[in-house]
């Protein structure tokens, strides 16, 4: 049984690439998460309640799905979502804090409350896709290849789970790093997912 | 690799008390851990909590951590739980064995953040501190010798999905023993933050109670020490009990609300018993997430009477006693539910008076002995995140 | 009342994060919740807020806010009456 990488997204703050094809937006100063939701024509109001961590993962994870999950309705048992990044929901975090920092102005705000957990980012793209399968969240001092390739194996270890969206989804001062990928079991000849490949991928 | 994987040591502090067997002590008396705030300096005062009943400074003498040492307090807990797991599961450090290190924490070093905030450029450096990874570097410091450290921050279902990830790094032969479990302690930030959505009680919570308005927030950390059973028999350690089980899937629902019909749920529970073999007539007992808040308890309930329909064995939720400990919740559970089991004892759902109509059963009002093989905790997370555990004793 | 309407409906759109549409967009009679907008129950707190911040109405829990949120002119026409700012 070979697990191959069915799809990727490399998303930064210079670069929008799926599967080899490089997105070319017009990237002005003002460019942004919310540009290039726009350039991709989504109809999804509730991406703009998001925060700039789950704006980045909702992106790539369209695009990396793209062609890929057409009904977006019918609940997917056996995929799950297991995500990294190594400054969890601090981005969001600090714009909470702005909401009871002053005594005199005190109103903290619920939606933003909402995102100060790194793993809703998981929560959106699982609610746009239905996707029911595990759920994971973990903090790493480094974008590492090898805790990425160890956690998707380890969730394939439940032979219920044939498909896993998996990667590093990484924002904080305005510098966005998403590299995500979808795994699949299957046997035609894709990308093999092994450790050099989702190092190649990121670099 | 289809071995069972077992449990050898557990670890606990909560507003109960330190350690299992004041907490089992607490659990028998009915004494809740929940009241009035008293070590977090907020404005918001008349919210009942469950504290642990030790300052920052008491913890640190009683580990004799030097006072240079800068270390806060959601780290401390889980030094104070850990300590405890470690000395039952009896380690050699001698011992060449690859040990993981999983630990489950959000808010981290928040509360020494906040407080310091305004002044952090002329007091210490608490901000080094602030992350969630820096919590449990920080723990697995006091003791060494870990192989792999990681941190898992998925919200409430946080500690509970560091079991099951600890258990697949058993089954995939990763390592020799994963320690796992979290820690958190109240901070006005998501006190604040649970205030906002409007979900916290004024009075003392009441799970599953067709009057219930919330939750209560608790603080608290809980380990377990998971290894195959035959590590555990090569080192001469009996264990407590088995993990027979467990599942993590997503209700892909809404941020923080669950589902109606707790899809999510039912999921976590029917895979967690396909895992351990079992069928919902096995299971005697369920600790509930049991928050308290009107949309879990009827997603949960719903949830359960969809998998046990005529079976359902008796459910408590035992929030009214440690407080929702957030991203520790599912290890101090998981350690409430063994203990349960190993004492043939289900402690009640405090605070219990009126039947949900939307629910064809009631939690148990009073403590209940009762012959226990098999019992099932759940904790669910914002973000959908649902995971299930299943403990057993071992034949 | 007119000129409350639509700072109201300029107001939600800033708050809830509804880039997508313009204080036309929205019909003060519609209703605001399920159908309508679609707005859900984290909205719901958001306006809660909204109404302390902006117009010193204080709303004890969620459910007080169902009968206000019903529409944009119900909730301009409840503020009017109770506001303290």
């Amino acid at each position: 049984m070979n697990i191959n990488i069915a799809s990727y997204c490399r998303l930064t703050n210079h670069k929008l690439e799926v599967n080899d094809i490089d997105i070319q937006i017009q990237k002005t100063e003002a460019s942004s998460l919310n540009d290039i939701y726009r350039h991709l024509n989504l109809s999804y109001p509730k991406f703009f309640k998001m925060d700039n961590l789950s704006k980045a993962g909702f992106l790539a994870s369209e695009l990396l799905l793209k062609n890929i999950i057409i009904d977006k309705e019918t609940p997917k048992k056996d995929m799950a979502i297991v995500l990294m990044n190594r400054s969890a929901s601090l981005d969001n975090d600090r714009t909470y804090q702005t909401t009871i920092q002053d005594e005199n102005n005190f109103f903290p705000s619920p939606s933003v409350f909402v995102y100060t957990l790194s793993n809703i980012v998981n929560g959106e793209i699982a609610i746009r896709n239905k996707i029911m399968g595990e759920s994971s969240f973990y903090i790493s001092e480094n974008f590492s290849p090898e805790k990425i390739y160890s956690a998707v194996m380890n969730t394939f270890s439940d032979p219920n789970i044939n498909q896993v969206i998996c990667g590093w989804v990484d924002y904080e001062f305005n510098e966005c790093d998403v590299l995500l990928l979808l795994i699949r079991k299957e046997n035609q000849e894709k990308i093999p997912f092994n450790v050099n490949n989702i190092y190649h991928l990121y670099t | 690799m289809n071995e069972d994987i077992v449990v050898t040591g557990m670890g606990i502090i909560t507003g109960l008390g330190y350690g299992k067997k004041q907490t089992l002590e607490a659990l028998r008396l009915q004494h809740s851990g929940i009241g009035k705030i008293n070590y977090l300096q907020t404005i918001h005062a008349d919210y009942p909590v469950s504290e642990v009943k030790m300052s920052d400074n008491e913890m640190r003498n009683f580990l004799k951590i030097p006072s240079e040492k800068i270390i806060t307090r959601t780290p401390l807990l889980g030094i104070m739980a850990l300590n405890e797991a470690i000395n039952e599961a009896r380690f050699d450090k001698n011992e060449a064995r690859k040990i993981a290190f999983i630990n489950g924490t959000t808010v981290g070093g928040m509360e020494k953040s906040e407080q310091y905030y305004p002044e952090f450029i002329n007091t210490e450096h608490y901000i080094e501190n602030h992350d969630c990874g820096s919590s449990s570097e920080a723990i697995a410091e006091y003791f060494g010798n870990f192989d792999m450290i990681t941190t898992i921050s998925t919200a409430c279902s946080s500690a509970a999905n560091a079991i099951v990830l600890g258990a697949n790094l058993l089954k995939t032969e990763r390592v020799d023993v994963a320690i796992v479990g979290g820690t958190e302690c109240l901070s006005k930030f998501h006190l604040n933050g649970f205030n906002t959505l409007m979900i916290l009680d004024k009075a003392a919570c009441r799970p599953f109670d067709a009057t219930r308005t919330g939750l209560n927030l608790g603080e608290g950390a809980a380990y377990l020490v998971l290894e195959k059973a035959s590590n555990a028999q090569q080192r001469n350690i009996k264990p407590l009990c088995k993990l027979s089980g467990y599942a993590n899937t997503c209700d892909a629902y809404h941020q923080t609300a669950s589902s109606p019909d707790g899809q999510g749920a039912y999921l976590a529970m029917q895979n967690a018993l396909y895992e351990s073999q079992l069928k919902p007539e096995d299971i005697d007992y369920i600790n509930a997430h049991g928050t308290g808040t009107e949309n879990n308890d009827l997603s949960e309930g719903t949830a359960i009477m969809r998998i046990f329909k005529d079976t359902i064995p008796p459910v408590s939720s035992t929030k009214p006693f440690t407080g929702h400990t957030t991203s520790a919740a599912g290890s101090v559970e998981s350690i409430i539910s063994i203990l349960a089991l190993q004492h043939d004892f289900i402690p009640a759902n405090l605070n219990f008076n009126h039947p949900m109509p939307e629910l064809s059963f009631q939690p148990v009002k009073e403590n209940i002995t009762k012959k226990l093989q098999h019992v099932l905790t759940n904790s669910f997370g914002f973000g959908g995140n649902d995971t299930t555990c299943i403990f057993s004793k071992i034949e | 009342m007119e000129a409350l309407i639509l700072e109201l409906k300029k107001e939600i759109i800033e708050v809830l994060n509804l880039e997508e549409l313009t204080p036309e967009d929205i019909n003060e009679d519609a209703p605001l919740f399920v159908e309508g907008l679609g707005l859900d129950s984290i909205d719901a707190l958001e306006l809660i807020v909204l109404m302390e911040k902006n117009y010193g109405i204080k709303l004890n829990n969620a459910a007080e806010g169902r009968d206000i949120f019903k529409s944009v002119r119900i909730m301009a026409e409840y503020i009017a009456k109770n506001r303290t700012k």
